[in-house]
């Protein structure tokens, strides 16, 4: 740089100096002496619009760089707030299914899902050509309990009744309030003789309940009907003969299980 | 046109623009089957307002389940609400809420987060 410097300084002196006016040389100095000047300003003029060029594309790119990250960002909260709309839609379908196959009062499966498992316990039950039992349970002497207590201690004892069944019951078997204070039992997989022990607990376990009615307590006992399903039944028919058993309980002097055999009824 | 007055369905909000009150109101779910078509022209209106009203916009929302690209609309329009707000336009939100379902008064303070303009989310006991 500095010696560059020099020689224009050399040559600017040369071409200055009166006493080399005249010289033959000196015309064809200053020519090339204009020429490099020339020169130089035109290479400085394009390495200007050059840099000009770069710095505009790297500004286009700086922007582009900035709208995509802010466009990403707004992608990701879009997605986020998104998950969370559908995470609530989702929760609130599960609270509308347990809503309809849920019994309000005590909390057990409701008609509505204890028959949608029978259809699905039945077609399992035909493939598999292992039975299934069904017991339909009655609180006896229930309305007395209404008219004597209120429906208030008529509903708590429900809900105790409940509470009894659900401990007792086995993690596969669904019980359920059919209607009133009749509840259904399905034992799924099970046959008859597997299904006794179980009934047996759950009487004793209603047997021990008390219901606390101000200072006094109240107990109570069920009746049962049982069903195993036959081979080519369906779950009504069985239903049916759990239905007519109970009905045989009741009349034979209430709490007290009776099984129903093919055609007929016996108790234990 | 400067009233906007669009009826809701099931899948679409009910929207009012009342240009001479400054205010733009949203009722209902959102998730039309073209929500271009829909917040398309809610965000015209809000540029307009904003370019040619020179008086305070607010918006009054009480939706309740929006899909995704409902979500990104109302996003757009709240950005407009944003840069409105960095050249000292008076914007607000106010955000109404079923007082019973607290997870979209979460949801609104997701959208709330970006924003430094008045963004109230506002309980409703029915």
């Amino acid at each position: 740089m500095s010696s560059e410097h020099e020689l224009d300084q050399l040559v600017e002196d040369l071409l200055s100096d009166p006493q080399h006016y005249g010289h033959p040389l000196r015309e064809g100095l200053a020519r090339l002496q204009q020429q490099n000047l020339d020169q130089l300003s035109r290479l400085e003029r394009i390495a200007r619009i050059s840099d000009g060029y770069q710095s505009l594309a790297r500004e286009q790119n700086l922007s582009l760089s900035e709208r995509y990250h802010r466009q990403l960002r707004q992608l990701e909260k879009v997605a986020r707030i998104s998950d969370r709309y559908q995470d609530m839609l989702r929760d609130l379908n599960q609270a509308l299914k347990d809503a309809s196959q849920r019994d309000v009062l005590t909390g057990l499966a409701n008609r509505r899902m204890l028959m949608e498992r029978l259809r699905e316990e039945e077609l399992r039950s035909q493939r598999s050509g292992r039975p299934f039992v069904l017991a339909m349970l009655d609180v006896d002497y229930f309305k007395q309990i209404n008219d004597t207590w209120g429906h208030e201690v008529g509903d708590r004892a429900l809900s105790e009744i409940a509470r009894v069944l659900q401990t007792e019951v086995r993690g596969c078997d669904l019980c359920g309030r059919w209607g009133g204070e009749e509840f259904l039992l399905l034992l799924p997989g099970t046959v008859q003789s597997e299904a006794q022990p179980l009934i047996e607990r759950l009487r004793s376990g209603l047997r021990g309940l008390r219901v606390a009615v101000g200072s006094e307590e109240l107990s109570l006992t069920a009746s049962f009907g049982v069903a195993e399903r036959l081979a080519g039944e369906s779950y009504s028919q069985t239903l049916n003969r759990a239905d007519a058993a109970l009905l045989e309980a009741k009349n034979s002097g209430r709490d007290r299980c009776v099984l129903a055999l093919g055609s007929g009824c016996g108790q234990i | 046109m400067t009233e906007l007055n669009i009826p809701g369905s099931q899948s679409t909000p009910a929207i009012q623009g009342d240009w001479s009150a400054g205010v733009l109101a949203m009722q209902g779910d959102s998730y039309p089957e073209n929500s271009f078509e829909l917040f398309g022209q809610v965000i015209d209106w809000v540029e307009r307002f904003l370019r040619e009203a020179g008086r305070p916009l607010t918006l009054e929302l009480h939706l309740l389940y929006l899909n995704t690209s409902s979500i990104k609309a109302l996003m757009d329009i709240f950005d407009l609400l944003e840069e409105a707000h960095r050249d000292a336009l008076p914007v607000s939100v106010n955000w109404h809420y079923d007082s019973r379902n607290e997870r979209v008064a979460e949801l609104a303070e997701e959208f709330r987060e970006d924003c430094s303009f008045p963004f109230a989310i506002l309980p409703v006991s029915e």
